[in-house]
């Protein structure tokens, strides 16, 4: 589908020119193994250590905070299980219902090992009360969880808030910034989260590599064993290419941060505009307090898939409004913890826009939108409002 | 975890075919909810017999939406026979080959939906002549036959063998209850599907009829009465009387087919004066006890092709033709009730109130909590002790009362017997049976004046309860039968 218009940068993001550039070095001929003390093997340090250095600024952290990883959802299992296991004695969870299944099913994954889980609650737009937080801290909670900005509707929690009450009392948060990072302001030094999860796909660097922050002083077991790279909290020779690349990654986003959340600001709030003159559609999740490139919307009367699918066939490539294997057939634990019934769950769908796009590509999908809405609903044997 | 669908699939999405809805539809139907995610609904409008206009709507996924499309577009235009013939395969063929893994309910749904928009139809076109009972008798082609499937294996093989001697078969499936919720019993929702399956893997249209006003009104509310009233009632035979051998006739006459079966082992044969009810070749599964009151119209359009046939070579033959039924568990005592916990069933539709348990004389033994959990000849749960076995001998509603005496006083040498259906001339009788696979006791039957007949055994029997039946033959051949009314002494 060359021609196709995408519009799920939630999901993926292409790969910069520029960031392949910064990568093609290292996927051709020798690459030496970082570890090794001759001149190749230095010169892969040194490309590994200019990237944590990169990565490290886009989010105000000192470079020996970084650890590399291969992806976001192994950041979070890192952080989930590392932190877990870090404090033994403690056998309490705190995790907000919205979060990622990488997060979501590792803390399931402590709680069937015995661990007490208190799930909080969030509000009709996904936002989750400080004081509830407050209240649900114990003396023997492990860590809380709760991500920096929502994958499926784009609401961004209160995270400093959250995170000054965790450090009052002495519990480490763990913020998965995989959607936030590029798109929303990320700095650890003035937010005092003690982990913070990355992914390099959805900033147009390529698949396959993240990153996790972990503060100074925050212990955290790993949950890879080997031969000790990345101070031994994620062993097995580095990624090296993708290390390189999402650390150029990571540059382009800081350095063109303005200019790209502006533009993705301008195109989203051009399909809401557009799109929210039809009757029966909605936007879901915080009007304001919302990722920059994220539309997510409840469309009466008309199943998510058919409507990817058919917009998929007239050139526009977006995304269901629930992240779970689609096949499954279970509405999205996020909608249904913001209070939204099966059937409102099942009518969602998510619209992510990126630095690429244009004004031109944004009006021919509003015009796609409202055909392929206008065209299910004919179909559709429910009521719509 | 993305689905990819064939291109066929999408093409119907983007260009769904008969969408919309009938105003004013001869038949309408929808499957699903909100809840699972899909929901389809079919209008029909039928004219002789022949869908003159099929429009569909869907709330689903992508899957869904085809199949519907696809759907409309296969019986749109078609005799109901043929419509009702449209499996998953043939699906499956229009939308260019399986669906993606977890999207195969697509087909049952809009299969349903389309089959519940005939089944709709149906009813409407029945009104109340399944509600007062249906005798008609069409002028149907000989070698048709509308076969009952329940969704066991009886009924498979019943379809199976007609269509393999060469009869047109339509398929029925009868909505008598709902059951209780997730039982498999025969009838229930899940049921249905299954026996829709069955039918189309054998290339056989498939029909519902919802006749649970009917069954209700003549099978569960007799059932129900009879207990409260201290006789023993038999669904099955009230089923056969009122229910089944009358839905699949009115069917027939529909659809313009002359014959019904059914899987019950028993055969018919004709001579010169009519058809004859006649005992299976296997004896133990002998059902002629319960097919006595099929109305000797309906008898004479009737086949029962496992008749012939062992019940152990059914399954054979099941197991040859690969019928997913083949491995089905028989079913077991009464449909409505899959526990098979009677007493508390009936329990729950009426009020009973306690009473004495007394003997022949009157003294009282102890205390009972309803006529209803009792029958003649029942020996447990009677509460009483007695240095000898007890027996139920007699239940009074009115009083409260449960009569109970030693075996002998269960002993009778007649009874009266009402309610009758006569397949011969009723001098022929020379034996009685009163139980389901009991041995028939020899008697002699003569008219009491009135509607009743006294039935006088050659020896006493045990334990005849009244709502039972008695059931005359003349060797192998049913003579006729009827219902008991009372101890004749």
């Amino acid at each position: 589908m060359a021609d196709s218009v995408y519009l799920d940068y939630a999901a993926t993001s292409p790969l910069d020119g520029r960031v392949l550039e910064a990568m093609l070095p290292h996927l051709q001929g020798l690459r030496g193994n970082a570890s090794s003390l001759h001149a190749p093997g230095a010169a892969s340090h040194e490309a590994i250590e200019a990237a944590r250095e990169s990565v490290a600024a886009l989010i105000g952290a000192s470079p020996g905070d970084i650890t590399f990883t291969g992806g976001g959802t192994e950041s979070d299992n890192l952080a989930v299980l590392g932190l877990a296991r870090a404090n033994p004695e403690k056998r309490h969870i705190v995790v907000s219902p919205v979060e990622h299944a990488a997060v979501r099913e590792s803390v399931r994954h402590l709680e069937q090992e015995g661990y007490e889980v208190t799930r909080l609650g969030v509000d009709g737009h996904g936002i989750v009360d400080p004081e509830e937080l407050e209240r649900a801290l114990r003396p023997d909670t492990a860590f809380v969880a709760v991500m920096w900005a929502n994958n499926e509707v784009g609401t961004v929690e209160p995270v400093e808030e959250l995170a000054r009450i965790c450090i009052e009392k002495g519990v480490p948060l763990h913020a998965d910034a995989v959607q936030a990072a590029g798109r929303v302001p990320l700095d650890v030094g003035r937010v005092p989260v003690s982990t913070l999860a990355l992914s390099s796909h959805k900033i147009y660097g390529p698949q396959g590599v993240g990153a996790l922050y972990v503060r100074e002083g925050v212990k955290l077991e790993p949950v890879i064993f080997g031969g000790g790279q990345e101070k031994g909290l994620r062993s097995g020779t580095e990624n090296l290419a993708g290390i390189a690349g999402f650390g150029a990654a990571a540059r382009f986003a800081a350095e063109e941060f303005e200019e790209r959340t502006r533009h993705e600001k301008e195109l989203r709030d051009r399909i809401v505009e557009g799109v929210t003159t039809i009757p029966g559609v909605r936007l879901n999740g915080h009007p304001e307090m919302r990722l920059p490139n994220n539309v997510h919307l409840t469309v009466e009367g008309v199943e998510s898939e058919s409507l990817v699918l058919f917009l998929d066939a007239l050139g526009y490539a977006i995304g269901r409004g629930s992240a779970c294997a689609s096949s499954g057939h279970k509405a999205s634990p996020v909608l249904l913890a913001m209070g939204q019934g099966e059937r409102e769950a099942f009518s969602a769908v998510r619209i992510t826009v990126g630095k690429d796009n244009t004004s031109e590509e944004i009006d021919g999908f509003l015009e796609a939108f409202s055909r392929a809405v206008e065209q299910l609903r004919e179909l559709s044997p429910l009521q719509t409002s | 975890m993305a689905d990819h669908y064939k291109p066929q699939v999408i093409e119907h999405l983007v260009r769904p075919r008969n969408v919309g809805e009938i105003e004013v539809p001869d038949g309408a139907g929808e499957s699903g909810d909100a809840a699972c995610g899909d929901i389809a609904r079919f209008t029909v409008s039928v004219k002789d017999n022949t869908l003159e206009k099929v429009r569909y709507k869907v709330y689903g996924c992508a899957a869904c939406i085809a199949a519907g499309s696809a759907l409309a577009e296969l019986v749109d235009g078609r005799h109901l026979l043929e419509a009702a013939r449209v499996s998953k395969a043939d699906l499956e063929d229009a939308l260019g080959g399986p669906l993606p893994e977890g999207k195969e309910h697509a087909f049952t749904l809009v299969l349903d939906a389309l089959h519940k928009a005939f089944e709709d139809y149906l009813n409407w076109r029945a009104g109340n002549l399944l509600v007062e009972g249906y005798n008609g008798c069409g002028p149907g082609e000989s070698k048709t036959v509308v076969a009952a499937m329940s969704g066991g294996v009886d009924s498979a093989v019943t379809a199976l063998l007609l269509k393999e001697s060469g009869y047109d078969v339509a398929t029925v499936t009868f909505r008598l209850h709902d059951g209780e919720p997730g039982s498999r019993s025969c009838c229930s929702p899940d049921t249905v599907l299954f026996a829709r399956d069955t039918a189309h893997r054998m290339g056989l249209p498939h029909f519902t009829l919802n006749l649970k006003k009917l069954f209700d009104r003549r099978v569960m509310s007799d059932f129900v009465g009879s207990y409260a009233s201290g006789s023993t009632p038999n669904p099955c035979v009230a089923c056969n009387a009122h229910v089944k051998f009358h839905a699949a006739a009115f069917l027939a006459d529909e659809l313009g087919y002359y014959h019904v079966a059914t899987g019950h082992y028993a055969r018919v044969v004709q001579t010169p004066d009519g058809p004859a009810m006649v005992r299976p070749v296997d004896a133990r599964k002998d059902q002629t006890y319960v097919l006595w009151p099929v109305p000797k119209k309906l008898l004479a359009r009737t086949v029962f092709p496992l008749g012939e046939y062992e019940k152990t070579e059914v399954r054979r033959i099941a197991e040859e033709r690969n019928l997913a039924v083949a491995y089905t568990p028989e079913s077991q005592d009464i449909c409505f009730i899959p526990d098979g916990n009677y007493r508390r069933f009936v329990r729950k539709k009426v009020k009973t109130e306690p009473g004495k348990v007394v003997d022949r004389e009157g003294r009282v033994l102890g205390e009972h909590r309803g006529v209803v959990d009792f029958t003649v000849g029942q020996r447990r749960g009677l509460g009483v002790s007695a240095p000898h076995p007890l027996y139920v001998t007699e239940v009074r509603p009115r009083a409260k009362q449960v009569v109970v005496g030693r075996k002998r006083d269960l002993e009778i040498s007649d009874i009266r017997v009402k309610n009758m259906n006569w397949y011969m001339r009723p001098e022929a009788a020379s034996s009685v049976q009163i139980r389901y696979n009991s041995t028939p006791v020899p008697c002699e039957v003569e008219r009491d004046g009135g509607n009743e007949w006294v039935v006088r055994f050659e020896k006493p029997v045990l334990g005849v309860a009244p709502g039972q039946s008695a059931v005359f033959y003349d060797g192998d051949k049913v003579v006729g039968g009827g219902v008991v009314a009372r101890r004749g002494s």
